[in-house]
């Protein structure tokens, strides 16, 4: 069961990470031979196996609704790449006015 | 045979929790009108090796709403990551919930279109976290055109509740009472301002339609809706779009569309060619939160009256139109505020339509909240009892309000320098009054006992006298008699 | 003796005592490191600086009679993931290559209160993917024992600085076995506590549910003082446990293992073990039982089958969630572009290796629409079996022996070119994580070739006090870790 370029270059979409036509192909490789270990895996009995363990564990801790400064914010924006004055600057957004 | 098309509709509202920090950090969560990148930390701006740790509050403000909304609570619950990426999102995941919300199974009665009472279902109530606010350079603020885009992270992490309903909803109508309903209640518990405009309210419609054949359309997912009147033309745009489509035998596409307000259409948004594939799994940062059985009775006293459960109070308590008590209980404030007034002395109808139009009046037109109102309640229900029992006519009630209003005096002052006393003048005082009137005119006293007095004119005269020196607060049958009475002495 | 060559306990015991200043090991440690850098390069950075102020805050607090703290005086290296406030931490990664932290991870506020030095910060496969230490911005370490070997990874540079003298304490993180790994190749102790016992806050997150950071050293005694200053409770943390840590170094005067098991895993013979490997387990065994111990055979198969396929299902799928933040926008490394798209795709291109891309991309997938079912729910399922085999083991045995890995230091360069083939190093270590359980890397000497020689005990969850007696036991037996020399050329 092949994986092929084109599975791993929506792959490489999705996770916003450019890849040139040699590491496409290297990467399906990988891949073939990653998932031989994977597959092996659905031989195993997992019959009635719960993935999630939520009994007899910790649970996560509350924090008190108490508001504390950082003090640190100029800080953070002159680590910013690209910023202007109190904003982060980036690229215009193309075509994404979905996202209003 | 005209084909009929029924819309099904459901609602997912985001209601942003009014507690003083974030979900997951304790920066403050009042973003609005603050410097950008001021409410910030380490973790909110989604910087490398950051843990979130859960608000206490938010838990207390999700379960508290949940239950006024009779939903299930889940005593063992968890977040999952939602992950996409966009600048607004630091983290470039969202923490959200996905198959263990903390609440779910919830339901909510509205009235139908037909009067009838209409329960709505509520799938479920879930946490997770806002984004940042990006800000575009063009100058009319549209995307288009911009070079770059700014980045402010003050809301990233503010707390948000999502409420989705069942697709119960049968008209824009429906739609927008339940939005309405959810509105009033958010309110009345005082987890949210509930406020659409500034956006700690945000309704997401999806909607499809069914043909009277028995096709379904797809359906939709409509956002961008930023009022109530929005959400209602935004629905009834859509129901004829999608009734025109498949009447036409065209399909609906499945997809976001945007309602632009100003052009009154709803428009797709650019579908992603990847769609949205946001590869949930449970947020390994945060262990399940647990909550003890007995977590929901610690909180039940702090729910307040339901607004549903006011207004059924109301009919059975108050002698009041419908009308009337919808009005008064929109707001647990106001509602309040009328049943002091009842409780001070005035009558329920009176204080019902002075609370209606002149406290409200003066609210909105001085903009100003409840909280900011000059009047003591105390002083209006004195005032409206004088009105009922007649000691005030409305006219002179409404100058005193006023007087009450602009100025810090007392009632007591305000009607003494009006020249209206409380209570009326009697006894012992309009005694004193008219004594001194029939000591300091002893030639009129004489031409009333001797009988000259023709027509009653000299005793008008001191009756006059009288009135005027009471500012018109003494009877004038009383005046008369007294005066009589002083002359046979 | 010099002073770079004391432990950090006897470091403490000096100091106080006034035997020596705190400057003056610091000196003596910064001069040891800066001698062997060129060819070990087990550093990324060096923080002089900072750390004379610390040294010099302690020799104040000794001199006004004050509490110096627990670790007064201790130079130390933290690995570069790490945050130092104000210093490079840059997960040996082109993408964080000159970021400043705005802010201190707990571990580092916790060592530092107690007077500890931190001289820099210590190399390592980028952001923790890797098993040799090669696969880091800052080009490979060197194993002080060879250089021409790996240090084994990703704590690579923090074993290795702990082997050759740099520093008696350094911190490591440990995912699928970066610490226990390199501690056997580097022929030092190193500890991966069990998973919530210390605080992640501040390490930066390769796969959130197996992280743990731990210590390295060449004593047990410092690996009980080092674990008792780490694991404090931190309300940062989610995943960091509320129960009360024991005093750990009273595990330490244990001298007999009358009355306790050690498990022997049936599965092993079926691997291929390196001679040396399977001689130094044997002689673990051997030492164990003399000191009263009972040898059980217990079994572990799923575990020993499928451990590896879950966990590159499982820490790549984290990671690609967690290393998406690396975006251009607020801080790092970020590519001039005209569009959003552009800027992710080119920064992310630039910013990160291969290693690091491969397992982005398998993560990516595995979570993927219509894959998530196969491979992450069935790899969690796994876990769960791996989980329950364990219980069943140490519901027989106290603790559990395991070779750390197949062989001793492969040589630099042998495995870069096959990925699989370098994941398959950490089969030993990398189902302890998936069990959260607690594992201890201990040098049983060397090889013919020079070679140190680590075996892995693994504990039950909460079950370090064991792990510490027994370690000690093989301490008095096989001695304390030595000191590399000068970096010797095979």
């Amino acid at each position: 069961m092949a994986i092929s370029e084109e599975v791993v270059k929506r792959v490489a979409m999705l996770a916003r990470l450019e890849i040139d036509e040699t590491e496409a192909s290297s990467m399906a490789q990988h891949f073939d031979g990653i998932l031989e270990h994977f597959n092996r895996l659905q031989e195993l009995d997992l019959e009635g196996i719960n993935p999630f363990v939520m009994e007899g564990i910790e649970g996560t801790p509350l924090r008190e609704d108490e508001v504390r400064p950082w003090g640190n914010r100029d800080e953070a924006l002159r680590q910013a790449p690209d910023s202007d004055g109190d904003f982060f600057r980036v690229p215009s957004i193309l075509g994404e006015e979905d996202k209003i | 045979m005209k084909e009929e098309f029924t819309p099904v509709i459901g609602l997912e509202i985001h209601v942003q929790l009014n507690t003083k920090t974030k979900l997951f950090c304790s920066c403050s969560t009042d973003y609005i009108g603050a410097v950008p990148n001021t409410n910030v930390c380490p973790l909110c701006l989604g910087l490398p090796g950051t843990l979130p740790v859960l608000n206490a509050r938010v838990v207390e403000a999700a379960v508290r709403t949940s239950l006024a909304l009779n939903c299930t609570i889940n005593h063992i619950t968890r977040f999952h990551r939602k992950n996409y990426f966009y600048p607004d999102l630091p983290k470039a995941y969202q923490i959200s919930q996905y198959d263990l919300p903390i609440a779910e199974h919830g339901s909510i009665e509205i009235a139908g279109d037909d009067g009838s009472v209409r329960k709505i279902g509520i799938t479920r109530l879930h946490l997770e976290e806002d984004a940042g606010k990006l800000v575009h350079s063009a100058q009319d603020g549209r995307l288009s055109g911009s070079r770059y885009s700014f980045v402010d992270y003050n809301r990233a992490g503010v707390p948000l509740a999502e409420i989705v309903s069942d697709p119960d909803l049968k008209s824009p109508a429906e739609a927008r009472k339940y939005a309405t309903r959810l509105r009033q209640l958010v309110r009345y518990l005082g987890v949210s301002d509930g406020d659409m405009e500034n956006g700690s309210l945000r309704v997401d419609a999806n909607i499809s339609v069914k043909c009277s054949d028995g096709r379904w359309g797809n359906r939709t997912e409509i956002k961008n809706m930023n009022s109530l009147r929005a959400l209602e033309r935004g629905l009834e745009y859509e129901i004829k779009r999608q009734s025109r489509l498949l009447a036409r035998q065209e399909e609906v596409v499945m997809e976001t569309r945007h309602w632009d307000d100003s052009k009154g259409i709803t428009a797709s948004s650019r579908s992603k060619e990847e769609a949205h594939d946001y590869r949930y799994f449970p947020e390994p940062d945060l262990p399940p939160l647990i909550l003890p059985d007995d977590y929901e009775d610690g909180l039940k006293s702090d729910i307040p009256e339901l607004p549903w459960d006011k207004e059924k109070r109301f009919k059975e308590q108050y002698d009041l139109s419908d009308d009337d008590i919808l009005t008064l209980t929109e707001n647990a404030g106001i509602a309040s505020f009328f049943e002091e007034c009842v409780k001070a002395g005035g009558s329920a109808r009176r204080s019902a339509n002075w609370v209606r139009t002149e406290v409200l009046r003066f609210l909105h037109e001085n903009k100003i909240s409840l909280e900011e109102f000059p009047v003591k309640v105390s002083d209006l229900a004195e005032v409206i009892g004088m009105i009922d029992s007649k000691k005030l006519s409305n006219t002179a009630a409404k100058q005193v309000f006023e007087a009450l209003a602009a100025t810090d005096k007392s009632l007591g002052k305000i009607l003494e320098q009006s020249g209206i006393q409380t209570g009326g003048i009697g006894g012992e005082d309009l005694r004193a009054i008219v004594l001194k009137i029939v000591e300091d005119n002893p030639e009129i006293i004489d031409t009333i006992k001797s009988g000259k007095d023709k027509k009653d004119k000299k005793l008008k005269f001191l009756q006059g006298l009288v009135m005027r020196e009471t500012r018109g607060q003494a009877d004038p049958g009383e005046v008369v008699q007294l005066i009589h009475s002083m002359i046979e002495q | 003796m010099k002073l770079y060559e004391l432990s950090a306990s006897e470091i403490v015991r000096g100091i106080r005592n006034k035997d020596f200043s705190a400057v003056e090991v610091l000196r003596s440690s910064l001069d040891r490191a800066g001698s062997l850098e060129k060819d070990l390069n087990a550093m990324t950075a060096f923080s002089s600086e900072e750390a004379m102020v610390q040294a010099a805050s302690v020799d104040e607090a000794i001199a006004r009679n004050e509490e110096p703290g627990m670790l007064a005086g201790v130079p130390v290296l933290v690995k570069d993931n790490m945050c130092t406030k104000g210093i490079n931490t840059s997960c040996a990664s082109n993408i964080l290559k000159d970021w400043k932290p705005p802010y201190n991870a707990t571990v580092v506020d916790l060592i530092e209160n107690e007077g500890a030095s931190i001289i820099g910060k210590a190399n390592m496969d980028e952001f923790a993917m890797g098993s040799s230490c090669e696969h880091s911005a800052f080009g490979p370490a060197h194993n002080p024992w060879d250089t021409d070997r790996v240090t084994g990874g990703s704590s690579g540079g923090s074993a290795a600085g702990v082997a050759a003298g740099y520093v008696p304490l350094s911190l490591g993180s440990d995912t699928g076995g970066s610490i226990r790994l390199p501690a056997g190749f580097c022929g030092t102790f190193g500890l991966k506590p069990t998973y919530g016992m210390v605080s992640r806050y501040g390490l930066i997150a390769f796969a959130s549910s197996l992280d743990q950071i731990g210590p390295f050293a060449r004593t047990m005694e410092d690996i009980a003082l080092s674990l008792q200053v780490l694991s404090a409770i931190d309300p940062k943390d989610s995943t960091c446990s509320r129960r009360q840590r024991p005093v750990f170094n009273s595990a330490l005067q244990r001298e007999s293992l009358k009355g306790r098991k050690v498990g022997l895993v049936k599965e092993f013979s079926e691997y291929d073990l390196s001679p040396d490997i399977q001689g130094a387990v044997n002689k673990t065994l051997r030492t164990l039982e003399d000191a009263g111990a009972e040898i059980v055979e217990v079994s572990l198969p799923v575990t020993m089958t499928s451990g590896l396929g879950a966990y590159y299902i499982l820490a790549p799928a984290e990671a690609s969630s967690n290393l998406a933040r690396y975006d251009g926008v607020k801080y790092g490394h970020s590519e001039p572009s005209d569009d959003l798209l552009n800027l992710y795709l080119k920064t992310r291109k630039a910013g990160f290796g291969d290693e690091v891309k491969r397992r982005i991309l398998t993560g990516t997938y595995v979570l993927s629409s219509g894959y998530y079912d196969a491979y992450y729910l069935t790899a969690q399922k796994v876990r769960q079996v791996i989980t329950r085999e364990f219980n069943a083991a140490f519901a027989q045995v106290d603790s559990i022996i395991m070779p750390d890995s197949p062989a001793p230091a492969f040589r630099i360069g042998e495995l870069i070119d096959d990925p699989i083939q370098m994941y398959m190093i950490d089969v030993f270590t990398l189902p302890v994580n998936l069990a959260g359980l607690p594992g201890l890397s201990v040098n049983t000497g060397f090889s013919s070739q020079g070679l140190p020689l680590g075996v892995q005990l693994v504990g039950p969850k909460w079950g370090e006090m064991q792990l510490l007696s027994q370690g000690s036991i093989l301490e008095k037996e096989f001695g304390s870790a030595k000191i590399a020399d000068g970096g010797e050329k095979r």
